[in-house]
């Protein structure tokens, strides 16, 4: 079975942007284009996701910069399961959480899920991921989806804890 | 005999579909390192989870959302909000401060 990455890579789910002067709802918006190209999404689910995070502030990103956007299950606008990656050469800014911490984030994976089975798989793999930091570093060095698959090479997830 | 065996989890987000999940799977890995087998694990967005509450012995969200949450313990919920609600480390330490815990 192909790991998230390698999905990302076979469904040219990503993509690489400079990220200069881009705002993060433009973000959100840029990293579901690939989900959208193929028809996972409607062109418009990204403002779901802008709408949840405006409402709640940037809870989506997490440690180590990374976002993960997303809005509920089966939300309208969504038609498949999948995963958006985005790696920003800049940092894009989410503003401030609850704490008037600085939130920002180079990498992104924006979800759609449709089918909880794949979804659940995602999110269990993307929880492994989100704590590999040697991985996230290399993903956020990727400009290739080769690189993308070089660098889960070189730093597989193990089951850890 | 753990404290929370036979006890009811409960694990809320924003919508109960992304974060929510990454906690119910780091908590599932926390339960399994001390062979605690909880009556209950699962997961719902906030707004679900604030009435859901009352029937649950211990809920994990966010900080963000520690708010919602706000009077719980009156029911005799105890919350734990989280940083980072992917990390196993930070629900076991969260646990033990708590007393839930060995």
């Amino acid at each position: 079975m192909s790991t998230v990455l390698q999905t990302i890579v076979e469904k040219k789910h990503y993509r690489f942007i400079d990220g200069e002067g881009v705002t993060w709802q433009e973000a959100v918006r840029l990293s579901a284009e690939p989900l959208v190209a193929d028809g996972s999404v409607d062109e418009d689910y990204y403002k779901q996701i802008v709408a949840c995070v405006e409402k709640y502030g940037p809870y989506v990103v997490f440690e180590h910069n990374v976002a993960m956007p997303h809005t509920q299950e089966n939300a309208s606008g969504a038609h498949k399961t999948g995963i958006g990656f985005m790696v920003s050469e800049k940092m894009i800014d989410f503003g401030e959480d609850e704490d008037g911490e600085k939130k920002e984030a180079n990498l992104f994976f924006t979800l759609s899920s449709t089918n909880p089975d794949e979804h659940m798989s995602n999110i269990q793999q993307l929880s492994e991921i989100f704590v590999n930091d040697a991985l996230l570093d290399a993903l956020a060095a990727a400009r290739t989806p080769e690189d993308i698959l070089e660098a889960e090479k070189n730093h597989p997830c193990e089951e850890g804890f | 005999m753990a404290k929370l065996d036979g006890k009811k989890l409960l694990a809320c987000c924003a919508n109960g579909a992304g974060s929510s999940l990454m906690m119910e799977n780091a908590i599932k890995k926390v339960m399994n390192k001390y062979g605690i087998k909880p009556a209950e694990l699962r997961h719902c967005p906030v707004s679900e989870g604030k009435t859901a509450s009352r029937s649950y012995d211990v809920v994990f969200c966010a900080r963000t959302f520690a708010k919602t949450f706000e009077g719980v313990e009156k029911n005799g919920t105890i919350l734990i909000p989280l940083k980072n609600v992917m990390s196993a480390q930070e629900i076991e330490a969260a646990l033990k401060d708590a007393e839930l815990l060995d």
